[in-house]
């Protein structure tokens, strides 16, 4: 058996809106295996979001199992759960969501140090990670004085720097220009060719393209699964 | 992540956002700042009242007449015969004038008699006390308290001259340093039988002071003088009595509870302000869970527990409340300086104060962090990404 970092049996999710019941998965089923470069692709509520909660250990499934580097999500507590999520997921956000009032460094250093990491040990992992993306030089500027590429940089960085099992990257370009944005899904299939995990939400075809595997997904359901270049 | 790391992120945001901390601070500054000060002035004022109750001895009984013609020097001379009793001096005492050939002003004159001075030790300034001749029966000598020297411009070598009281002359013999004393000022002293002749009430008295050997003995001896009065003037124990007794310890005793009670009030309308500014805290706190919702979000995402971000916001809210409680402590024991300065009292800074103003601006920023900490970590991690 090949080694699975996700694996997603019949999961629906269901929300209260109101006193409505609306279903955002409607049972899914999808396996990603180490080392694969996946996008989850999806006009907005065809239930991207969600799956995204999901697989990044933020939310649990109404009913179904999810399975994210061998360990079942549905029963564990909110502690055991942020566990999981600490060691195996590394977040990359649309808007890069760098924590206000820190530097570039200390951003990176942040999860390691909620992994109990001493400081002075997160120092040199997080130089080390910012360096090998290009930003040695920035170590200690804080995010208003980094472009938008240099912050997105940094996030990564950051969901690098604990080397999770799944580096998860929802809209990594929404927020930057075309030229920009190309140079992070580069960085993204470099990371791939080094044998990381990634999966890439996005509504964007185009964006969607450069994976070698694109999982469609309409009104909570799986679509299309495709494979090879598109 | 280990507390020193939380407690340098919380001191992080607060340096971020200076003056709305500082604002935020401000209620806890001036709650603590009123607790320090007004702590301060209570002791002060117990302090002064008790020093100078304690300078006229707390085995002292004080019988005062009601009225002029209440108390004789025959009933002076039964109580000295009673047990336990050590010395006793009787005053007679009236308002006058004195004045010397520049001035004149009015004093209370009192008539004291030959143990007054031996049983009150006031300190001497100038010159000396009314001497045993002084109470030989011709002699008009008269010592002046330090109100009444000031008044009159008393100097050294206006010992031995002669100064008017009612027009009759004096001769000034010494001058006390009582202004620390407490009733003492503005009284000029003379012999008991010169008051007479100056107000004209012989037999009367107006005062009659009797000293226990012991402070334990002066409950028992206030029973047995009372007792003593009664027989002598035929008052059943249900009429009001001609004169009045007071114990110098029961007074010291009242004074305490009212500086007691006193100091409790005051530190009760602090502490209102210290609630204010702990729900001022509580309320800056609960804004700024809100405003970086996102942030507790990505906090979350990167691997923060509800632990680590509970104890991020509740240290922040500490940090605030001690640091404004640190600094009212400054402020509130330089306004004690100045206020000892003026109340002419002795200034200290006193550990439980200092431990009292910190504890509870510890306690202040616990309490009032609590809630919004838990708010905080709380949040569901989806919903804080999410919120705009």
């Amino acid at each position: 058996m090949a080694d699975e970092v996700v694996r997603l049996d019949k999961v629906r999710r269901d929300y209260l809106v109101g006193d409505q019941i609306t279903t955002a998965l409607g049972g899914v089923d999808l396996v990603i295996e180490r080392g694969e470069f996946v996008a989850i692709v999806g006009p907005s509520g065809s239930g991207k979001s969600t799956m995204m909660n999901l697989i990044g250990c933020l939310d649990r499934p109404s009913s179904g199992s999810v399975l994210i580097a061998g360990d079942s999500t549905n029963d564990l507590s909110d502690n055991k759960l942020t566990e999981l999520r600490s060691r195996a997921i590394g977040f990359v956000f649309q808007q890069f969501q760098l924590l206000p009032n820190t530097t570039a460094i200390e951003n990176v250093m942040a999860p390691l140090l909620y992994q109990g990491i001493g400081t002075k040990a997160a120092k040199k992992s997080a130089t080390h990670m910012l360096t090998q993306l290009g930003l040695g030089d920035r170590l200690n500027f804080d995010r208003n004085r980094l472009s938008g590429g240099q912050q997105q940089r940094v996030a990564i960085a950051r969901a690098l720097v604990t080397s999770p099992d799944i580096v998860l990257a929802d809209e990594p370009t929404g927020a930057l220009d075309s030229k920009t944005g190309a140079a992070v899904i580069e960085l993204l299939k470099e990371l791939h060719r080094e044998g990381r995990t990634i999966v890439l939400i996005t509504h964007d075809l185009e964006i969607a393209a450069s994976a070698p595997r694109r999982v469609f997904l309409r009104d909570g359901l799986v679509e299309r699964d495709e494979r090879g270049v598109s | 992540m280990r507390i020193l790391g939380t407690a340098a992120l919380a001191l992080n945001r607060i340096w971020a956002t200076k003056i709305r901390s500082l604002l935020t601070m401000l209620g806890v500054v001036i709650g603590v700042a009123a607790i320090v000060a007004l702590t301060s002035i209570v002791d002060g004022a117990s302090q002064g009242i008790n020093k100078s109750l304690a300078t006229l001895g707390t085995n002292q009984l004080n019988i005062t007449a009601m009225a002029a013609d209440s108390l004789t020097e025959q009933d002076a001379n039964a109580l000295a015969a009673l047990d336990n009793v050590s010395v006793m001096f009787v005053q007679a005492q009236n308002q006058g004038t004195i004045a010397t050939r520049e001035s004149r002003v009015n004093a209370r004159l009192v008539g004291v008699s030959s143990q007054y001075f031996e049983a009150v030790k006031p300190e001497i300034a100038l010159g000396s006390y009314l001497s045993s001749s002084s109470f030989a029966a011709t002699s008009k000598d008269v010592v002046f308290g330090a109100d009444a020297a000031n008044d009159l411009g008393i100097t050294k070598d206006m010992l031995g001259t002669s100064v008017k009281l009612n027009g009759q002359d004096f001769r000034l013999v010494g001058v006390l340093d009582d202004q620390a004393g407490f009733g003492t000022s503005g009284r000029v002293y003379v012999t008991i039988d010169s008051a007479r002749k100056l107000f004209s009430q012989y037999p009367y008295v107006s005062s009659i002071v009797i000293q226990a050997n012991t402070p334990e003995q002066v409950d028992t001896l206030q029973i047995q003088a009372d007792v003593l009065l009664r027989e002598r003037y035929g008052l059943g124990s249900e009429t009001t009595a001609r004169y009045t007794i007071t114990n110098q310890a029961s007074l010291i005793a009242a004074v305490g509870t009212i500086t007691a009670t006193l100091g409790l009030l005051l530190t009760g309308i602090a502490a209102i302000s210290l609630l204010v500014g702990g729900i001022g805290i509580m309320n800056i706190m609960l804004v700024s869970v809100r405003e970086r919702t996102r942030e507790i979000g990505v906090r979350r995402a990167i691997g923060a527990k509800q632990s680590n971000i509970l104890t991020q916001f509740l240290i922040e809210a500490i940090v605030l409340s001690l640091a404004g409680g640190i600094v009212g402590l400054i402020l509130g024991e330089i306004a004690a300086f100045f206020l000892a300065v003026l109340g002419d009292w002795v200034f200290s800074i006193r550990l439980d104060t200092v431990l009292l103003a910190l504890g509870f601006s510890l306690l202040v920023g616990v309490v009032f962090g609590v809630w919004p900490a838990r708010q905080a970590a709380k949040l569901e991690p989806i919903d804080a990404l999410r919120f705009e």
